[in-house]
């Protein structure tokens, strides 16, 4: 009895140990914050869509890439690792998929079977899935390259991550591969990604690429979005200043009653998130100069919310006294990225107007902002495009998103063994027919096309479930895609407008022509790794969210003291250095001009 | 027949193991038992005994080898000895730069500050509650209902922080926390329990004392039902009312108890628990609610600073084991045991 209880303690111990070290990842990925963007405006001439003018693409373009048919010159070249174009024996590697918490799971579903079969097809790959979540990726993919458990291809925002991880001997180096003599075994590669993107991490001293850059095919980034519904109710005119918009939210915040009846302790008037940086970026974007020159952009571009430049405080400043006016959410700091609080309160109708993606509203089909307002609260409730904030001419100045460096950057890990096969996955997912199959899935199952092959998106039936794509145009499969490309721009910028379900379309070209007006690049410019970036990215950021978010809730009269201690925080953990060493960068390259030649 | 085995017996018997006269009964006493046959006797045990020793070698002693990289710049793809000496900024061997630039490090030392602060504050308020609700519980005469409170306070400690904070948000936010809107009901203007840093330390103790007082109080209970009752019947007969008895004899009862508890909890003075501060914090806040261990976190694990991380994680370690010897020894010098 004593030995089968004995022998029984044990095993339970063992198995307990084991179900312990089964990881489960569960965070709630939301569509707050950050940058992504779903369908695609290319230019003005449309006419269907009738979107404003748009400061041409600045990325320059490079000659085609020839493919290497041969395939013996193609075993030669790859000394013998490629027999008739293919692994003679088959390979595996992993491939991180962000997970947007979508219609499917995000590694198994329609568009990952697709490519599957077609690596398994093309190369003799396996390919296997890894979910990361969106909204938290920064901090798993960390976990994941520290335990060397990450994908063989990885992908993230932050290249201070990846620049950490190559200090440490992390990350691999891709440029044996992306020499010209290989470039036509990878042609959909280079002719997508150009030069640009390939060569924009290029170490210039010693010729390393540990990261690749995706490339943005909509650079629309951010709109102020307001309550339609509600501005027709206490008869409002869409506010065109910051003056008008802050009337706006006083009208709001006296007619509660009104607009939420026994809900009205509920109303917040303009709901910015503990990311303050992105969710107020339009005013803030206002309040930096619009002439501001190309030399302040860059030696004060290291933070991507702008906290350093000229002009982010008198922005934050606006935001305070709205704070203690009351027409901010209180509680903004108190939920995480990625909570799902706000989301929840945008749908449930209690919030007037929130800075966000253009298109953020209208993503998502059934789980979709306006899509569930107009469920919850009533058919006329919904949230529309505005554009309240001018700058110092009176312009409303807001940046896009540069197409090359603002995207994803794709590296692999060094526990990758098999880096020929994934620069021939990077190549799979970036040939046009391959990118265009997984945007818009299976016509009369996701989309429809009317004669001249402009695409309307459809959610997918219940008896097409594994149709539905866990991002918007599965953004996070094609990893060097961001945004709708199809065979022609043309037909992409006239199916733009119908890239939503349940959406209309006016509301969409809305939206994108407020992204687009006055709005301009930030100025791109690369010269070569600044080493006091490394490692202190998390530290600057906390610091940068920590002072945006104190600095809008102090008391008026605390504010300085608040925003400039922060600062200085942040300036003392290194972000003085940063600027030092960019500034530095800046002489040595263009002596004392302040603009680029 | 009956064994007497007086002092002297005993150490005679230890000494020779051999059998020995005492009384009218031979006994053998053997106190010496050879592993081998302890083994095969008890080889049950001894198995069970390979868990928690297998345990320690592999998660607790094979990691550090790792305490090196305090002194070494981290590579991810070398051996922890292949690994070169840490350098300062300008590249001299410095096996201490890695301390050096935690100390000079601001969020270190504010996280080093919390740290101590939380955990003092933990102490001083958390650690006598479990023994005070100990020592209540364990006047309740009505059992059915004592079972009943003992149950309810015991539950929180199976939540989650995550749990306990979203639960916390309903109850404190600003906006539409519970007790705002009660205080709103009665005139009373909105206080930000989460949002305000001092506010926040109150919140974040209060939590902690009212996940734990339960479950702490275990083990004190366990201690007072080990008391002789006599003691309580020998007091009463003297005159001793409920109060006198607690002190005079419940609190003596329990204090070695107290003591190695009191000892441990010092030694973790540096030390504390992670997802409580984790889960809790937010911007506003995180000048106080930076402590070493999110710290640590965020540097190492999210940032890539291993070695900086390490030699944190060591000091922190090395000051644990200092306090720990110092409250050992302090309270052996008052007669106490300690707890070895």
């Amino acid at each position: 009895m004593k030995k089968v209880l004995a022998l029984l303690l044990c095993v339970c111990m063992i198995l307990s140990l084991a179900a312990c070290s089964k990881e489960e990842n569960n965070n709630t990925p939301t569509p707050e914050q950050t940058n992504d963007t779903t369908p695609a405006a290319q230019d003005n001439n449309d006419k269907n869509t009738d979107t404003t003018t748009k400061t041409p693409d600045p990325t320059p373009t490079d000659v085609p890439v020839e493919v290497i048919e041969d395939k013996d010159e193609i075993s030669e070249l790859t000394n013998g690792q490629l027999v008739d174009g293919k692994f003679p024996e088959k390979k595996h590697i992993t491939v991180e998929v962000y997970d947007r918490d979508g219609g499917t799971p995000a590694n198994d579903n329609m568009y990952t079977d697709f490519i599957k079969k077609g690596m398994l097809e093309k190369y003799n790959v396996e390919v296997e899935f890894v979910a990361v979540p969106r909204w938290t990726e920064v901090e798993q993919i960390n976990n994941l390259l520290a335990a060397n458990d990450a994908p063989d291809i990885c992908y993230s925002y932050s290249f201070p991550t990846v620049q950490a991880y190559a200090d440490m001997g992390g990350i691999l180096d891709m440029s044996e591969y992306l020499t010209d003599e290989y470039k036509g075994l990878f042609p959909n590669l280079w002719n997508w990604l150009g030069s640009a993107g390939i060569n924009y991490r290029k170490n210039p001293q010693d010729g390393t690429i540990i990261a690749i850059e995706g490339k943005r095919n909509a650079t629309e980034r951010i709109v102020t979005f307001v309550r339609k519904d509600w501005l027709d109710k206490l008869g409002i005119a869409a506010p065109t200043t910051t003056q008008q918009f802050e009337d706006m939210l006083v009208a709001f915040k006296n007619n509660a009653e009104t607009l939420l009846g026994a809900d009205a302790n509920k109303l917040v008037c303009y709901a910015v998130t503990e990311d303050v940086g992105w969710t107020a970026a339009g005013l803030i974007e206002s309040k930096i100069d619009p002439d501001i020159s190309d030399k302040d952009q860059y030696v004060y571009g290291f933070d991507d919310r702008r906290f350093t430049m000229p002009g982010t405080k008198d922005a934050v400043k606006i935001l305070n006294k709205w704070y203690n006016q009351g027409l901010l959410w209180n509680d903004f700091a108190l939920y995480a990225s990625g909570d799902t609080t706000l989301d929840d309160m945008l749908k449930a109708g209690y919030v007037g107007a929130y800075t966000q993606n253009y298109d953020l509203v209208f993503r998502d089909g059934e789980n979709g902002i306006n899509y569930n307002l107009s469920q919850i609260v009533g058919p006329e409730a919904k949230f529309v495009a505005i554009d309240p904030f001018e700058d110092k001419n009176g312009n409303h100045t807001k940046y896009l998103y540069s197409a090359v460096g603002s995207d994803r950057k794709i590296f692999f890990p060094a526990t990758n063994k098999e880096p020929l096969a994934c620069m021939l996955y990077l190549d799979f997912i970036s040939d046009a027919a391959n990118v265009e199959y997984l945007q818009i899935g299976e016509e009369g199952i996701t989309h429809t096309k009317d004669a001249n092959g402009v695409v309307y998106i459809q959610a997918a039936d219940d008896a097409h479930a594994a149709y539905r794509p866990n991002s918007g145009y599965n953004i996070d499969l094609t990893m060097t895609t961001n945004g709708l490309r199809l065979s022609s721009d043309e037909l992409t910028i006239k199916s733009m407008a119908y890239g939503y379900a349940n959406v209309d379309p006016e509301d969409v070209v809305n939206a994108i022509n407020v992204s687009l007006n006055d709005a301009k690049y930030p100025t791109s410019i690369d010269l070569g790794t600044i080493d006091a970036e490394t490692t202190v990215g998390d530290t600057l950021t906390s610091y940068q969210r920590q002072t945006f978010d104190k600095a809008v809730a102090a008391a008026e009269a605390d504010f300085d003291t608040v925003w400039d201690s922060g600062m200085a925080d942040y300036l003392a953990a290194g972000g003085q250095d940063i600027i030092d060493e960019r500034l530095e960068k800046w002489t040595e390259a263009y002596g004392s001009a302040t603009m680029l030649p | 027949m009956y064994i007497k085995c007086d002092k002297k017996g005993f150490e005679m018997a230890k000494s020779k193991e051999q059998p020995v006269q005492n009384g009218e009964t031979k006994i053998k006493v053997k106190t010496r038992i050879s592993f081998k046959s302890s083994f095969r006797k008890y080889w049950q045990l001894y198995l069970l005994l390979l868990i928690p020793i297998v345990y320690f070698i592999v998660f607790k002693y094979g990691p550090m080898e790792y305490i090196i990289t305090a002194f070494k710049k981290y590579k991810i793809n070398a051996s922890v000895w292949d690994m070169e000496w840490a350098m300062d900024k300008k590249k001299n061997t410095d096996i201490l730069f890695y301390f050096k630039q935690a100390f000079q490090d601001n969020q270190f030392m504010r996280a080093l500050r919390n740290t101590v602060l939380l955990n003092v504050l933990d102490l001083l308020i958390g650690f006598p509650a479990p023994i005070i609700f100990a020592l209540i519980l364990n006047e309740l005469v009505f059992t059915r209902f004592k079972k009943v409170v003992q149950t309810i306070a015991y539950m929180p400690h199976f939540l989650s922080w995550v749990i306990i904070y979203s639960l916390s948000l309903r109850i404190f936010a600003t906006d539409d926390g519970l007790l705002n809107l009660l205080f709103n009901k009665i005139g009373i203007d909105s206080v930000p329990f989460l949002g305000d840093k001092v506010w926040w330390v109150v919140t974040y103790i209060f939590l902690g004392v009212w996940q734990n007082f339960g479950w702490g109080s275990i083990v004190y209970l366990a201690a007072i039902a080990g008391i002789n009752t006599e003691l309580y019947e020998a007091a009463s007969v003297d005159g001793a009312g409920r109060f006198k008895k607690m002190w005079h004899i419940t609190l003596p009862g329990i204090k070695p108890t107290i003591v190695v508890l009191l000892i441990m909890n010092l030694g973790n003075i540096l030390g504390g628990g992670f997802d409580r501060p984790f889960a809790m914090q937010n911007n506003l806040v995180l000048e106080t609610a930076e402590v070493i261990s999110t710290y640590v976190y965020k540097k190492g694990v999210l940032g890539a600073q291993y070695s900086l991380t390490t030699a944190v994680g060591l000091f922190q370690s090395v000051v644990g084991v200092f306090f720990l010897l110092m409250a050992n020894f302090i309270s052996r010098k008052l007669g106490e045991r300690g707890i070895w």
